[in-house]
């Protein structure tokens, strides 16, 4: 099966290859996949690429770091409350759907090209994948198991432990692999159109200066870190849900 | 296990907190002087040929002579500069006149300190063109008349040196229409078709005389002689806070931009450090001109042409824009 | 009655107090960029209510929707076929995450090569982003179809197109609607990012124009209605998902309740 991952990889990229030379795209704006591999290796070479790239990797962490933290405090404390919880359900409605591009002029205005520009695009979104996962992991604590616990008199902070977490944990675990890819398309997004340092950044210099195989390279990285990103999260997953017995899908909205 | 989640949370929350807190990417140029201490000063900037001015200024000391310490950090364009100048984020920013004379009509507290870059002067032989396909009918910017030029930002100095363009050909400069495509999608977009004719800079230039266009005008030389293109500018409340800084700004700007003009081959040679543009392209490029002070009737010109064009709504003040 | 009342509170005080600090907070502010709330406000009613509607919002929204519907339609396509195919789930997988991880705005360019700049090219970038979460959990989806179901289909004979209704596409459909949802919000931000960089009429161009001519308080407003958009778009699909899927929530509603 492995093998057969291996062979599509290879189809797409013969496709990939063969498209630009037989006309199918015009070549000099979307070259063929071997020019794209050497102006990859070329700018392997460079130490303005690597700082590049940790500068992206950096932003993507750090946003997701804070998006889960805030998303799973909100969440759990939200989501305890049923008060709370039926409060703040119309501003989530509202907040949630807004789309983060919106906020690039915000965030220009505030942080100008730095860092902290994109960090608000990557945290704002990301923020609401999880949150709303860990409402739904909060809200699908088992009544049984509740009345249980009400029982034995578990204080809230014990039934936060014992009840509401390990119910939360998948919805939330989802819920960080969710928003981990939104986190890196939207850093890497944030670095092209603010400009924030990072390979978002680089691909627009890239295009500036009409460096085409260069800027496909570039394009290249992105989608590698991306898999990379999920292969990781998913491993991750795997480790921290490996008690969880059934089959975790990915819960309807 | 729950310990080892807890511990694991609390980690990531202390690592992240440690690596929020002591990073942060460019931009905090506060401007305000330790004594002792050389000023801390951020430029916004396009990472464009236009600016190898102030690239090659810092790398010579011109700055640093005057204690100043220079970050440039490429923005995308005027759009995300000027807010950041005026928020102070940045010290001072570059950008092109017409976003200027736009955001001073609005009353945005903008000042022009220093002069960016101006057109070659010479038909024919500048770092923009008004460039059309090898097979292209059309001969002269007249014949653009009903037809589409695509234009990297609307209702800005493409529009209205390319318009500059028609009027001067005996064409009505009304009539032409724009298509925003930004500068790097331009020649392939020329080539399929997709447009009739593109106004670009370099290094596109090259790409498309490289595909076979060829140029129909030069619009900037038909807008104004020796047009200033863009400038260097700061905010009204940083002149207001540190009046020394922008006067040394201003002196060791004028000296690159001498420096630049009188060397153009250290300036290509600085332009490939801050661009991607392929060695082979840097040396055929047509450069701007680099001249040490504003052409303030090109400037005026710009602000008259842009006005009759509609790009102004409101009457922007030149006088008060300009050093 | 008072039920009805308190529920109405519940919904209404926190947006309605957050409104309020948004608006006297912002009352005397004199930074260009951070306009007063009230202009804000006249400059929605100036800018959007009229002939700009139609000329820049309703087209944006029919791309949006053409969009979408093709999303819906190829990614539901293509992830039964793949969900259904083992060999084929493995050889597509890899290419699909790497597809996947490309950001939308670096496709853009792309796609202008392949589609030129018109409204086609638009439509395309709304199909290239909101495709990801439709086919991903339609694959997971038909993957996830409850063995003892697809035994008693098999009894009872049911093959081709009916077992392919009934069978895989209706388990399928929480994970589909939890998909498409995710895809909605994709597809409001593939709409105004397509319109930011090759356009001339469109509600995300108009507002990106307004930022670039310094018309600051009509750019929020424009914020403003995307944010609203995206609000009644979304209480539309919860109206549509709740009729689609009432056997659904019925079901797991009944499982909880026991």
């Amino acid at each position: 099966m492995r093998f057969l991952g291996v062979a599509g990889l290879l189809g797409f990229g013969a496709l990939l290859e063969l498209a630009p030379r037989v006309g199918l795209v015009p070549e000099r704006y979307a070259p063929p996949i071997s020019r794209i591999a050497v102006a990859l290796a070329e700018q392997a070479q460079q130490q303005r690429f690597w700082l590049a790239l940790s500068d992206t990797l950096r932003t993507w962490i750090i946003g997701l770091g804070i998006a889960v933290a805030a998303g799973v405090v909100l969440g759990v404390v939200i989501g305890a409350t049923p008060l709370l919880r039926a409060a703040t359900a119309s501003t989530i409605e509202f907040l949630r759907p807004i789309p983060s591009v919106a906020l690039i002029p915000l965030a220009v205005l505030l942080y100008g090209a730095s860092r902290s520009g994109t960090l608000v695009l990557v945290v704002y979104a990301s923020f609401w994948q999880v949150l709303v996962q860990v409402l739904h992991g909060v809200a699908d604590v088992d009544p049984v198991a509740r009345e249980t616990a009400h029982a034995y008199r578990l204080g809230r902070w014990a039934r936060v432990r014992y009840l509401v977490w390990p119910t939360a944990l998948p919805y939330a675990v989802t819920g960080v692999r969710l928003a981990a890819s939104v986190a890196l398309i939207l850093a890497i997004t944030g670095e092209l159109v603010i400009g924030s340092p990072g390979l978002g950044r680089e691909i627009a210099i890239a295009q500036s200066s009409g460096a085409v195989p260069v800027m496909y390279a570039l394009v290249l990285v992105t989608g590698l870190v991306g898999v990379a990103a999920n292969v990781v999260t998913r491993a991750a997953e795997r480790r921290v849900l490996a008690w969880h017995p059934s089959v975790r899908g990915e819960v309807p909205v | 296990m729950r310990r080892q989640l807890a511990a694991l949370l609390s980690g990531t929350a202390l690592l992240v907190a440690a690596a929020a807190g002591c990073s942060d990417g460019g931009g905090t140029g506060g401007g305000d002087s330790q004594p002792g201490q050389p000023d801390q000063v951020t430029v916004g900037v396009i990472p464009i040929l236009d600016v190898a001015p102030i690239y090659l200024g810092k790398q010579q000391g011109f700055f640093s002579d005057r204690n100043i310490e220079l970050t440039l950090t490429p923005a995308q364009g005027g759009a995300a500069i000027v807010p950041a100048v005026v928020s102070g984020q940045y010290q001072f920013g570059f950008s092109n006149v017409i976003s200027l004379l736009l955001a001073q009509s609005q009353g945005l507290p903008l000042k022009v300190v220093s002069n960016g870059n101006n057109s070659t002067g010479v038909d024919g032989e500048d770092f923009a063109a008004l460039m059309v396909k090898a097979d292209s009918p059309i001969q002269s910017p007249k014949d653009l008349v009903g037809k589409t030029v695509a234009a990297n930002t609307l209702k800005n100095i493409v529009e209205t040196s390319v318009r500059a363009s028609v009027r001067k050909d005996g064409g009505d400069p009304a009539a032409v229409k724009f298509t925003e495509l930004p500068f790097p999608e331009q020649p392939a977009a020329l080539e399929a078709g997709r447009v009739d004719a593109v106004f670009v800079v370099e290094p596109f230039q090259q790409a498309v005389l490289a595909q076979g266009g060829r140029k129909i005008a030069s619009s900037y030389v038909d807008t104004a002689p020796n047009l200033a293109v863009a400038l260097y500018f700061t905010s009204q409340q940083q002149i207001d806070r540190n009046p020394d800084l922008v006067r040394r700004f201003t002196e060791a700007m004028q000296e690159s931009l001498a420096y630049a003009d009188a060397h153009p081959d250290e300036a290509r040679a600085i332009i490939a450090t801050y661009t991607q543009i392929a060695p082979e392209v840097i040396a055929k490029l047509t450069l701007p001109k680099w001249p040490a002070d504003v052409n303030r009737e090109s400037v005026q010109t710009l602000a008259d042409l842009a006005t009759e064009d509609g790009l102004l709504t409101k009457p922007a003040d030149v006088a008060a824009l300009l050093p | 009655m008072t039920v009805a009342l308190r529920r109405l509170a519940l919904v209404v005080t926190l947006p309605a107090a957050l409104l309020a600090v948004w608006w006297f907070a912002s009352m005397n502010s004199t930074d260009f960029y951070r306009p007063p709330l009230s202009r804000i406000l006249v400059a929605f009613r100036e800018t959007w209510i009229g002939p700009r509607f139609v000329d820049d919002v309703l087209p944006s929204m029919a791309r949006l929707a053409i969009g979408y519907a093709g999303a819906l339609v190829l990614g539901v396509a293509l992830g039964t076929a793949i969900g259904l195919s083992r060999p084929l789930r493995a050889a597509l997988e890899p290419v699909l995450e790497f597809l996947r991880a490309v950001p939308p705005p670096v496709l853009v360019p792309i796609l202008i090569l392949i589609a030129g700049i018109g409204s086609t090219m638009k439509v395309l970038v709304i199909v290239s982003g909101c495709l990801w979460p439709i086919l991903l959990n339609t694959v997971e989806g038909v993957r996830g179809v409850d063995g003892v179901l697809a035994d008693t289909c098999r009894s009872y004979r049911i093959r081709g197109a009916g077992r392919l209704w009934h069978l895989v596409l209706r388990s399928a459909s929480p994970q589909i609607v939890t998909g498409a949802r995710q895809a909605l919000s994709i597809g409001i931000i593939l709409m105004v990012i397509s319109e930011m960089f090759a356009a001339s009429s469109g509600l995300g161009f108009t507002i990106v124009q307004f930022q670039r001519g310094f018309a600051i308080p009509e750019m929020w407003s424009g914020v403003l209605l995307l944010g609203l958009l995206g609000v009644l778009l979304s209480l539309a699909f919860r109206g549509v998902e709740h009729r689609v899927l009432g056997w659904y929530h019925g079901l797991r509603a009944a499982a909880r309740e026991r």
